[in-house]
């Protein structure tokens, strides 16, 4: 079978494209809240297709290559579509206020000290185990 | 036989969909020209998007629920976008393999203090009841945390809100202690950013480096599976 007629370039091409690959993702998300529904698991839809995903590309059914341009493209500007969900806020008028100062600050210093916490403790148990396993210790720093 | 027109409800969803869709995405790509130029927390896309829309939305005398109609596709595509996880979770998972302890004390660690300081602070502040409960989850992503919080006697609701707050906070304070902690591994950097603030967080990591979007993306989908395995303990823990 030849590999090089017109048509399979363009669908060599289609199946590179950022585009076509984001939406093959789609398709993986999809099937995942597919399945939430269906078999009634406990779980967001998104989480099980990120699983069928990882299975698919660890027995190698599915190739990096044939989804990673897609999943950067979708990762990329993954902000843009927390945008409208932040303007929830403006649904909720009983945040305004005395209430909503109150809530901010809790969240402001809660937040603050997780990240502190997971931080010092991810890197203090980082150069522990660097220090106390020099034979498969690979420094990670930049 | 007449021509049909489209229906007026039709031809109104859609000019709503491509006025709120035109207006987000454009303020969105200029907020993240501005913050490439100058980057300082205060001027995060995350943080300067949201509050112009906002205005405009105010000032239209417009609704929430007339914007939210016209851009509910973007929030459908943080669906896709946890799918696309799986790519740098698979491309590091050399890494993770080699660190994965390391991970998991750091995400026990972050969890136990959103829980105990989210209680503590506001217990400080003299909030109680059912929205003492709804902030509890706040660290996780949307669905994680809504799951968590129905689970513990919070309003869903309302939780997804402060994950909302959360993730802007989460995705500036971030910024803040990267510049002050001298964090040695890509390792420190991603998990602060997963378990802190989900998937706002995880996607600021994201623009930091391959390896701290890798690390948070996954940190923040083992968190969130943790805690609601964790959440029929938590609720017995709080009756």
């Amino acid at each position: 079978m030849s590999h090089h007629t017109p048509f399979n370039s363009a669908a060599r091409i289609v199946r590179h494209s950022a585009l076509w690959q984001a939406a093959v993702v789609g398709g993986f998300w999809l099937a995942g809240e597919a399945a939430v529904r269906v078999l009634g698991i406990p779980l967001p839809g998104g989480i099980v297709g990120l699983a069928l995903v990882l299975g698919l590309l660890a027995t190698r059914r599915v190739r990096l290559r044939s989804v990673r341009r897609g999943a950067n493209l979708l990762l990329a500007d993954m902000l843009l579509f927390f945008v409208p969900a932040v303007l929830a806020v403006l649904d909720h008028h009983e945040l305004i206020g005395l209430l909503g100062l109150k809530i901010l600050f809790v969240i402001l210093l809660s937040t603050a000290a997780v990240m502190f916490v997971t931080a010092f403790t991810v890197d203090l148990c980082y150069r522990w185990r660097a220090d106390h396993a020099h034979n498969h210790a690979e420094p990670l720093a930049r | 036989m007449p021509i049909t027109m489209p229906s007026p409800w039709l031809a109104d969803a859609a000019g709503r969909v491509l006025l709120w869709s035109l207006v987000t995405i454009g303020f969105y790509w200029g907020a993240k020209r501005l913050y490439r130029r100058w980057p300082r927390w205060w001027l995060s896309p995350l943080l300067v998007t949201p509050l112009l829309i906002g205005a405009i939305v105010l000032a239209l005398h417009a609704s929430y629920r007339d914007y939210i109609g016209g851009t509910r596709w973007l929030i459908l595509l943080l669906g896709p976008a946890t799918v696309a996880f799986a790519i740098p979770i698979y491309e590091q998972r050399g890494l993770i393999r080699r660190h994965w302890p390391v991970l998991l004390v750091g995400m026990v660690a972050g969890s136990l203090t959103a829980m105990l300081t989210s209680w503590g602070l506001a217990t400080l502040v003299g909030l109680d009841g059912a929205l003492r409960l709804s902030l509890l989850p706040r660290s996780m992503s949307t669905p994680f945390a809504m799951e968590v919080a129905g689970d513990i006697g919070g309003i869903p609701d309302l939780t997804a809100v402060f994950v909302v707050m959360t993730g802007i906070a989460g995705a500036a304070i971030g910024d803040l202690i990267l510049a002050r902690l001298s964090l040695r591994s890509a390792l420190a950097r991603g998990a602060l950013f997963g378990v802190g603030a989900h998937g706002a967080g995880t996607a600021r990591a994201h623009q930091i480096g391959a390896t701290e979007g890798a690390v948070a993306g996954l940190v923040m989908v083992l968190v969130g599976l943790i805690n609601v395995l964790c959440a029929p303990l938590l609720a017995a823990l709080l009756r």
